[in-house]
């Protein structure tokens, strides 16, 4: 029997994706294997170097490189996560994208995009992983304050992180029976690139940091965070 | 894993009215969202030492119910086989299929059915075991043709008979070949294999771990399996 626990992080190369990485990198928690998804990226390889700098407990960093929104690559990915790895206990779908843009000058591509990753993704994560024999400890999903209530000008991020709120509460109950925990985060604004480019002009060090949404994420693997039971856990400054 | 035993599940499809199923069979019955015979899936697989699970499929259905088993990420070797005619006649005809020396019997219209269940039962001593229910309720013993009462049945020595059960191989085919050989047909293998002559032991179940078999019932398990009825 292996002792191994794992942990896969999607939207891992940045923001609190990398965040969460770095948290799960330095905890003493029992994770061995730390699975990382996202496009090939300069920024990835300079937080790989980061995780691999600092890795006190000796865990493995085991990136795989794909665009969330081709399905048919995804699914082949996991298939390969599964064949390499063997499981996945922890799944936090982080990914995310938006390009924010009023009702009537939304590309309907933009919005098929839109959903694929913030959407549809995290839908195909879980289902193929189910399908291929593996079954979760926790699933958390990244949805976002913007998901609660609609705002002008972000209707395609606004509906698909809506959606990810009812899908993680059908989830959460549908998993149940395999003793899989199911957490919906809302973060509200957060210093990252996604936030630039809802929000261009706000001074990024005014608001919430990647490391904080980190820490909850984090806090949720421990034994305290069994106890969090909560439909949406909002987390915002 | 030194020494221990492994058991065959054996899980059959009888119980729910075919007017509750609407249409489709029983087992796809759906119980707060999912398919009734999921629930026991997973509860068996959860269990170490289950090692294999025997299936019995409606005619015309073995697709449907292998693909359930992947879907819902069943991992134990699962074995199909058709449905018999009776619900004895199943048990029957599963029986030469299991590869261990023990069995679990269940069936799937009790989803209430837990992991904690299979290994109470697997923990007792005795091999032939069946959970039951003390009867909270007077019954009375009555001739249906003339219309009367015949007598007294004292409810401290009745018991509700329930699933899952465990068997030794031997002893359960051993009490099917007796039924074949005096003609007689059994609703429930407990009483027969001890009719039969086997020791037959009895655990108490739990009242929440009922038989679906109406579309109450299902409203019911519903409820029950939704996770809010634990009080506060
Ligand atoms: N920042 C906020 O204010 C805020 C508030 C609420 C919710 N959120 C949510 O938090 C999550 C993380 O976002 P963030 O703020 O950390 O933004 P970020 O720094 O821009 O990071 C986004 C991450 O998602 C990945 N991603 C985007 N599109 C992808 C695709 N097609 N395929 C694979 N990966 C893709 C990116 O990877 P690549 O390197 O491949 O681009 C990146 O790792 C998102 O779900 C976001 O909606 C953020």
């Amino acid at each position: 029997m292996s002792e191994r626990r794992s942990v896969l992080i999607t939207g891992a190369s940045k923001g609190i994706g990398a965040a969460t990485a770095e948290r799960f990198m330095a905890a003493d928690n029992g994770v061995t294997d730390l699975i990382l998804l996202a496009r090939e990226s300069a920024e990835f390889t300079a937080t790989q170097e980061r995780l691999h700098a600092g890795n006190p407990h000796g865990k493995a960093i085991r990136p795989y490189y794909v665009d969330l929104a081709d399905r048919a690559r995804t699914v082949g990915v996991l298939k390969d996560v599964m064949a390499e790895v063997g499981r996945v206990d922890i799944l936090v779908n982080n990914a995310g994208y938006t390009s924010p843009r009023a009702f009537q000058q939304v590309e309907f591509a933009d919005f098929e995009r839109t959903m694929a990753v913030n959407l549809y993704a995290p839908f195909t994560l879980v289902q193929e992983l189910l399908h291929n024999g593996n079954t979760f400890e926790l699933i958390v999903n990244i949805a976002s304050t913007a998901g609660m209530a609609g705002r002008p000008g972000w209707l395609t991020y606004s509906a698909s992180k809506a959606a990810l709120i009812t899908m993680s509460e059908v989830m959460k109950e549908e998993l149940a029976i395999y003793g899989t925990r199911v957490v919906c985060i809302s973060p509200g604004r957060c210093a990252t690139d996604l936030r630039k480019t809802l929000a261009p002009d706000e001074d990024p060090t005014t608001i919430m940091q990647p490391e904080d949404v980190a820490g909850v994420i984090e806090m949720l693997t421990t034994d305290v965070g069994r106890f969090v039971d909560s439909r949406n856990l909002v987390v915002r400054l | 894993m030194r020494g221990r035993k492994l058991y065959s599940l054996i899980l059959l499809n009888g119980g729910i009215g075919s007017r509750v199923a609407a249409g489709q069979p029983k087992q796809f019955v759906s119980v707060n969202g999912l398919p009734i015979i999921v629930y026991s899936l997973v509860a068996a697989d959860a269990v170490d030492e289950i090692d294999e699970i025997i299936l019995n499929y409606p005619e015309g259905w073995r697709d449907d119910v292998e693909k359930l088993v992947v879907d819902y990420a069943v991992r134990k070797p699962v074995t199909y086989a058709p449905a018999g005619a009776t619900r004895h006649e199943s048990v029957r005809s599963l029986l030469p299929l299991a590869r261990n020396e023990h069995v679990l019997l269940h069936e799937t219209a009790r989803p209430l059915v837990t992991a904690a269940d299979f290994r109470r039962l697997i923990a007792s001593p005795h091999d032939n075991v069946s959970f039951m229910l003390p009867i909270p309720f007077t019954v009375a013993p009555v001739d249906p043709a003339t219309g009367k009462v015949t007598g007294h049945l004292e409810r401290d020595r009745l018991r509700n008979v329930q699933l899952p059960q465990k068997y030794r191989l031997s002893d359960l085919a051993d009490a099917h070949a007796y039924a074949e050989a005096n003609g007689l047909i059994f609703t429930e293998d407990g009483t027969l294999a001890t009719v039969a002559g086997k020791d037959v032991y009895f655990l108490d179940g739990a009242d929440r771990n009922f038989k679906v078999t109406t579309a109450t019932d299902v409203r019911l398990a519903g409820f029950l399996l939704g996770g809010d009825d634990e009080g506060e």
